[in-house]
């Protein structure tokens, strides 16, 4: 289940990415659309932290365990918060700072893939 | 306040507000699971990891606040430059004591160099802020006298 719900959300994090970069160059400000997005994401990362944590034995080694959980909980609080700032800011930048937040969220996942298929 | 903590968020400040709040977080993570899963292994390493996500969420918070924070921003800033400098090159000239990797070393390769590049960006940032807030300041002394 972790493993195709991690590209998933690499996915929804990098459509999200490009989104907001759009939303950016056409000086538009956060929209349903784009809250839905940052949603999706959002709703990915949290079942992946429950699932993960659920199933942590399948990482053996325990310094990547330790790698994998600290990315596992800190990756829900960024689109929370991109989001937040965004509404709060109502400028291009904030929707460059949302872009910013979802590769940050995609990098870092495909990071949680990388460790979580090293383990079979 | 209210107006200060907004010009403080206002254009560009946004972006740096994300970017160091998600290496605050990385830094934060990782060395909270350093030090209480093999905190031995590399205690210095260690430590310094633990002490640059302090000043990275104490510089997340005052470029999210702006106004009387800029300066405490500005010492933050400051200090995150002379770490990444300093630990940088400590980590190239006396790897032995540094076993296993901190947000800093090797001027910050682990994390595509963004900690060497991003207090460059936050004083020249919070430079702007301090200008704007004196040049504010003044213009309103100016009229109401």
């Amino acid at each position: 289940m972790i493993e195709p719900l991690t590209y998933a959300v690499v996915g929804a994090s990098a459509i999200l990415c490009v989104v907001a970069i759009w939303y950016a160059v056409r000086d538009r400000l956060i929209d349903d659309l784009l809250l839905l997005l940052a949603g999706l994401v959002e709703l990915g990362l949290v079942v992946l932290l429950v699932g993960g944590l659920l199933d942590l034995g399948h990482i053996t080694d325990s310094a990547e365990r330790a790698t994998f959980v600290a990315y596992l909980v800190s990756l829900p609080v960024i689109p929370v918060g991109t989001a937040f700032l965004a509404i709060k800011e109502k400028s291009r930048w904030a929707m460059g700072a949302v872009a910013v937040g979802a590769f940050a969220v995609a990098v870092m996942t495909a990071r949680l893939l990388q460790i979580w298929v090293s383990y079979g | 306040m209210a107006d200060a903590s907004r010009r403080a968020l206002g254009g560009p400040g946004v972006l740096l507000v994300v970017v160091y709040g998600v290496l605050a977080l990385a830094a934060t993570g990782r060395s909270v699971l350093q030090i209480s899963e093999y905190f031995e292994r590399a205690p210095l390493a260690y430590l310094l990891s633990a002490f640059a996500a302090v000043v990275y969420i104490l510089a997340t918070w005052c470029l999210a606040r702006g106004g009387r924070w800029v300066r405490v921003g500005i010492v933050a800033c400051a200090v995150e430059l002379v770490g990444v400098l300093v630990v940088g090159l400590a980590s190239f000239l006396v790897p032995a004591a540094f076993p296993d990797k901190t947000v800093w070393s090797h001027f910050g390769q682990g994390y595509g160099f963004v900690p060497l590049v991003l207090p460059v960006l936050g004083l020249l940032w919070f430079r702007r802020l301090e200008h704007s807030a004196l040049a504010r300041d003044t213009d309103s002394r100016a009229s109401e006298s």
